[in-house]
């Protein structure tokens, strides 16, 4: 687990990892940063975008899917970590996730 | 059974919905649809009923998803009806004029719906949150039998009470002072964390009279927030819906009580956890520097479209005001002096 030190720089970012689950294809980019005042709509977006799909299924920490108007900072807080989870088609049973822990704050 | 818990689900809006004049094509106008609409229920829902009453005077082809605005503001079909109401309406208009559209659906404002479908999928979802916030996960929550998830739906469906509470109890979602969550659960923890969903709407200018309120014309204006409570049993002090209030919104509240104990929440996994304090006290400091904090007041609380007192003890609002999917949604007024 990394965990970056606070920057002095006044916008909290969140430090969002992303887990393809079922088929969906592993991503080059497995991790982004994002502000914790954007809501989860960009999230979604930025997978639609790499993965050319409009229809995605995407869950925080194998275990719900937020709606898009959730900031950033709230499933952070919530949660005190973020990964995220994406599938093509809907998940009935995730397992918990072991190795990839996803989110630090900067 | 609560009394009030009661009065929640048998709350309804009555609706007068008129059909856009750019999607009328017959003369004369069809009448607007009167129905009444349940606060604890979602607009979507209720699309099979105004269908029918539109479907002659509507323009031929297939149409598009339906969807609803007020005053030319798009209406959030998975906020349900009556904070909708309670958020948009400031000063109470009955019946609430809605207008209706079959066609031209704004994808840019709203989450796409199909129907009945997605109000289930972010109904079970918003759910899961719920319980990830209360738990520390959804296990309750996925490990439902199917005919439990099908019938617990159906009784939000149907306003059906006494159902709901029978199998919602199964969930053992119960928070601070609740009697579902003794027993059975070993290793629970209880962890007095509320899931609230906060509305805020800032106003610059004062108006003594709701009438004058300004109108929310755009989405923009409303701060969409879902921070857990934290219920601080001090004794001697309960903790108010004021404390409940100014703990979800530190940027304008700052002299918290600032130290929330890291509650272990079960994890699966054996990673470290950051604790969430440095997460908490930085964006209380962030968001500090940009807003003035000094002269803020709540102008206006309202859940389920009453204006409680802010010295009513907390775990009461929670027990009875609660929505079905174990949310609590407030929506707030804030006179602030000056956003900059």
């Amino acid at each position: 687990m990394q965990a970056e030190s606070q920057s002095p720089s006044s916008v909290k970012k969140v430090v969002v990892h992303l887990r393809a689950t079922g088929d969906a294809p592993i991503l080059k980019q497995a991790k982004f940063k994002i502000p914790g005042t954007d809501k989860f709509a960009k999230v979604i977006d930025f997978l639609r975008r790499q993965l050319h799909r409009e229809t995605l299924f995407v869950y925080v920490n194998s275990a719900f899917s937020p709606n898009p108007d959730e900031l950033v900072i709230d499933l952070y807080n919530v949660s005190c970590r973020i990964f995220i989870n994406f599938s093509y088609y809907i998940v009935f049973f995730i397992m918990a996730m072991d190795k990839c822990l996803l989110y630090w704050v900067i | 059974m609560e009394e009030a818990q009661k009065y929640v689900w048998e709350g309804a809006i009555p609706l007068q919905i008129h059909l856009h004049e750019s999607e009328v094509t017959t003369l004369p106008t069809p009448p607007s649809a009167l129905i009444l609409a349940p606060r604890i229920g979602y607009l979507p829902l209720l699309v099979p009923q105004i269908k029918p009453h539109f479907s002659n005077a509507l323009p031929p082809g297939s149409p598009d998803t339906v969807w609803f605005d007020y005053n030319g503001l798009p209406l959030k079909w998975y906020i349900p009806t009556g904070v909708l109401f309670d958020l948009l309406c400031a000063e109470p208009e009955r019946p609430w004029n809605l207008t209706v559209h079959f066609r031209g659906y704004p994808s840019n404002i709203l989450v796409p719906c199909e129907g009945e479908d997605s109000v289930k999928w972010s109904f079970i979802n918003s759910l899961k949150e719920a319980a990830y916030i209360i738990n520390g996960n959804c296990k309750n929550v996925m490990n439902m039998s199917q005919p439990d998830q099908v019938e617990l739906w159906r009784s939000v469906l149907n306003g059906n009470l006494e159902a709901y509470v029978r199998i919602s109890s199964k969930l053992r979602l119960g928070t601070v002072g609740d009697e579902y969550t003794d027993g059975g659960g070993q290793g629970q923890v209880k962890t007095g964390r509320v899931p609230v969903r906060l509305y805020v709407w800032s106003v610059s200018e004062d108006f003594d009279d709701l009438e004058d309120a300004p109108q929310i014309d755009s989405w923009d204006k409303i701060s969409y927030i879902n921070r857990p409570v934290e219920i601080h049993g001090e004794e001697g002090n309960y903790f108010t819906l004021q404390d409940a209030v100014k703990s979800i919104l530190p940027e304008y509240f700052p002299n918290k009580s600032s130290t929330n104990e890291e509650s272990s929440r079960d994890e699966d996994e054996n990673e470290q956890t950051v604790p969430s304090e440095e997460g908490e006290k930085y964006l209380s400091e962030n968001v500090e520097s940009c807003y003035p904090t000094h002269n803020v007041e709540i102008k206006l609380v309202r859940i389920q479209g009453i204006e409680p007192k802010m010295e009513i003890p907390f775990s009461w609002v929670v027990k009875n005001l609660t929505n079905p999917e174990h949310y609590l949604h407030i929506c707030v007024c804030l006179k602030v002096p000056q956003v900059l």
